[in-house]
């Protein structure tokens, strides 16, 4: 009762829902100074977890709660909110507003993708996210091994393999080259990315069963089993899997720009030890980075003073000291590419023994791979797990270890997930995707 | 003096109303409600199209669904034949009255129900783990030809269910079964020893028909548990595991219903899954009543 009869706080003119400490941190002087000009509404932002901004927010969206005007959401929480008819989505269309304005050719075509659907745009992308390969330099470069002429997965693991001899006689290889498994779809989709395929192509059309999907994720397979196993695995934010990456016994790993500033925070053991390269491409000449994880700004349709609110997201996103401030405490590297000549980005990074990891970043960032914003992409994602768990059995009963052996299983398998994956998009008759005619 | 003039015809109810407004609108409404959530297909309450039993016969013929029913349909009897017996041994062993340490035992036991769910998938998760796990340590160390990497989680997903559940639900249900077995006539017991009977005929034909009403209570909800079943697989496996073999009913509701946002569809399985348990209830209460009668 007393809780429920306690003075509200007045809220304020503009408000903005944020899921992470760091950004609102980040936000606040520019909040600051909007606030100093006399003629602007007050701007506040809130900082809430992710769960609960997500049920606040998709109550608003669905039942009429009250909604900030302005709100942090990443693609987790997005495909719910996308999963209605174009007409009921309750962020503000913004497609018309980036183009007028000229926004949107300041920002990374790519980055836009993930905050697309039907062809509209929901969301001003608060980040690219490429993926370059961390490797550990101290154990790589005391063997004697260079790296920087690597193109592709067969030459890496082609010159890495003899770091994984049992030297202290234990049974096991001392070191294993990669941290992918087939339990973790999401690193499987990254690679699919990068070879070309993924779960959905930009209309938003499932495209599970391709063959290069297939081709990828029988390659992936075959590094977890038998005598081409190369990969091990160990989980990011998770006690026994920072230990095999401190410990050494894994050498590479998938690293988006997010993950390398929390390796900054979590594992500052390994200091000086890692280094950055692009990702070793599928095929000489290929595609050398891919993409994992995003943020985007929206308004609510229903906010009280959209014009306001647009002009304040633009202060927030297309600003040069929060892009500079993102990249200094978070690693991430921003989406607006007029900041990426920023000087900051060339940096030498002690962490990344020196290297200007920004600029590394930043080489890759115009050829992340497009994504889609499906509803059914964690669906899709499961679907792609089970696939490549049941590719592992099969392998390990028929002793099968080369990828071309698992290609034509792999490709049955995931023929099967996308039939699974299908079924449940079709049930929906709010969102309905324009199949190609065979 | 009337006993309506002492008490006003209303007062029960005023006593009532607080029970039955808040059942009202936080069960009642919601429960019915769910009814006809079931047969729609929504995007929040503003978006809804009426699908009559659409939901229901894509149910039918949803084989996830099905691994669901089969998966939670194995643990079950995981619990109802591994975990069951295991506590009512227990109990047997802890009724001894010549036993040392009776009291510690019996805590032993009992405390890993004091922990959550959460804390033992967290812990079966460290044992199980393929390269840094106790149990693949503990086997190198005594048979150094086992696999040192074995993926006890993805080979086995229901066994280690089943452990973990085990673990933790034994020393619970153990102490049904010791309360019960403590209500048990003595002197029938020392009638049926004069006679002649040895300890499984005592079991069989004296303890067993004393402690089968709480036997088939501590059934029904060892059934009902086991069938709500979502947390352990959650995290214990994070999702539903190799192949879905994981995949609970509860597991699945929560996947459409709060993953993917297909409200109706996910009120549809709480559905089926609501009208098992009461037909098995109704089942559990026949059966009873038979035996009691």
């Amino acid at each position: 009762m007393a809780v429920a009869l306690r003075p509200r706080p007045m809220r304020p003119d503009l408000l903005m829902w944020t899921f992470a400490r760091p950004h609102q941190e980040m936000y606040a002087p520019v909040l600051a100074a909007w606030n100093a000009e006399p003629d602007r509404p007050k701007a506040e932002s809130l900082l809430l977890t992710t769960d609960a901004l997500q049920r606040r927010l998709l109550s608003g969206f669905l039942s009429g709660t009250p909604l900030p005007d302005l709100v942090e959401v990443h693609g987790g929480i997005i495909a719910q909110i996308f999963r209605g008819p174009i007409d009921r989505i309750g962020f503000l269309d913004l497609t018309d507003r980036l183009r007028e304005s000229g926004v949107i050719d300041m920002l990374n075509p790519p980055s836009l993708s993930p905050w697309t659907t039907r062809g509209r745009i929901y969301g001003l992308p608060h980040d690219v996210h490429p993926v370059l390969l961390g490797y550990r330099a101290d154990l790589i470069e005391a063997a004697g091994i260079d790296l920087t002429q690597i193109e592709t997965w067969d030459e890496l693991i082609r010159v890495l393999r003899p770091l994984m001899a049992d030297a202290d006689g234990d049974g096991l290889p001392d070191r294993y080259l990669l941290n992918i498994w087939e339990t973790n779809p999401e690193l499987i989709d990254v690679l699919l990315l990068q070879a070309g395929g993924g779960l959905f192509d930009e209309r938003e059309r499932l495209i599970i069963s391709s063959d290069l999907n297939a081709e990828a994720l029988a390659t992936i397979v075959s590094w977890t089993t038998g005598t081409n196993r190369i990969a091990i695995n160990a989980p990011e934010f998770d006690a026994a899997g920072n230990r095999l990456r401190l410990e050494g016994v894994v050498l590479c790993s998938l690293l988006p720009d997010w993950l390398a500033g929390a390796w900054q925070l979590d594992l500052p053991q390994l200091a000086g030890k890692v280094k950055l390269m692009p990702l070793p491409a599928w095929r000489p000449g290929g595609r050398r980075t891919s993409v994992m994880g995003g943020t985007m700004l929206g308004l609510p349709r229903e906010g009280r003073d959209i014009e306001r609110a647009w002009t304040l997201a633009q202060e927030l996103y297309l600003n040069r000291e929060v892009a500079r401030r993102l990249y200094r405490e978070a690693g991430i590297v921003t989406a607006v590419r007029a900041f990426w000549d920023d000087p900051i980005f060339d940096e030498p990074n002690p962490f990344f023994s020196g290297q200007p990891a920004g600029r590394l970043y930043i080489d890759q960032a115009p050829h992340v791979p497009v994504r889609s914003s499906s509803p059914y992409h964690r669906l899709a994602l499961a679907a792609l797990g089970d696939a490549a768990m049941a590719l592992k059995m099969q392998a390990e009963q028929h002793r099968l270890s080369a990828p071309s052996q698992l290609k034509p299983l792999a490709r049955a398998l995931l023929a099967q997930a996308e039939q699974r994956v299908r079924r449940q998009m079709n049930r929906n008759v709010f969102f309905q995707i324009e199949e190609p005619t065979p | 003096m009337s006993r309506a003039r002492i008490y006003p015809l209303w007062a029960p109810w005023l006593f009532l109303a607080p029970f039955v407004v808040l059942f009202g609108v936080f069960m009642a409404y919601p429960l019915i409600s769910s009814i006809g959530l079931s047969l729609q297909q929504t995007y929040g309450p503003g978006t809804s199209v009426s699908v009559g039993l659409k939901n229901y016969a894509d149910l039918i013929r949803d084989p996830l669904f099905w691994i669901a029913v089969r998966n939670t349909a194995l643990y079950t009897a995981g619990s109802l034949f591994v975990q069951l017996p295991i506590a009512l041994g227990l109990a047997l062993l802890l009724n001894r009255p010549r036993l040392r340490g009776r009291a510690w035992f019996r805590l032993i036991f009992f405390s890993p129900s004091l922990v959550g769910l959460v804390f033992v998938a967290t812990l079966f998760g460290l044992i199980l783990h393929e390269r840094e796990g106790l149990l693949n340590a503990a086997l190198a160390r005594v048979w150094p030809a086992f696999p040192r990497e074995f993926p006890w989680l993805q080979r086995f997903v229901m066994p280690a269910l089943i452990l973990a559940s085990l673990w933790m639900y034994a020393g619970f249900n153990m102490i049904y079964f010791l309360a019960a077995l403590q209500t048990v006539d003595q002197t029938l017991v020392e009638a049926a020893r004069v006679d002649g009977a040895g300890p499984w005929h005592v079991f069989r034909h004296v303890t067993w028909p004393a402690i089968a009403p709480v036997s088939g209570f501590v059934a029904l909800l060892s059934v009902i548990g086991s069938m709500q079943l979502f947390e352990l697989p959650y995290i214990l496996l994070g999702g539903p595991g190799p192949e879905s073999r994981g995949l609970t009913i509860v597991m699945y509701l929560y996947q459409n219903g709060f993953e993917t946002g297909d409200l109706g569809y996910a009120a549809a399985i709480g559905w089926v899954l609501a009208l098992f348990l009461i037909g098995l209830a109704l089942v559990q209460r026949a059966l009873q009543r038979e035996a009691l009668s």
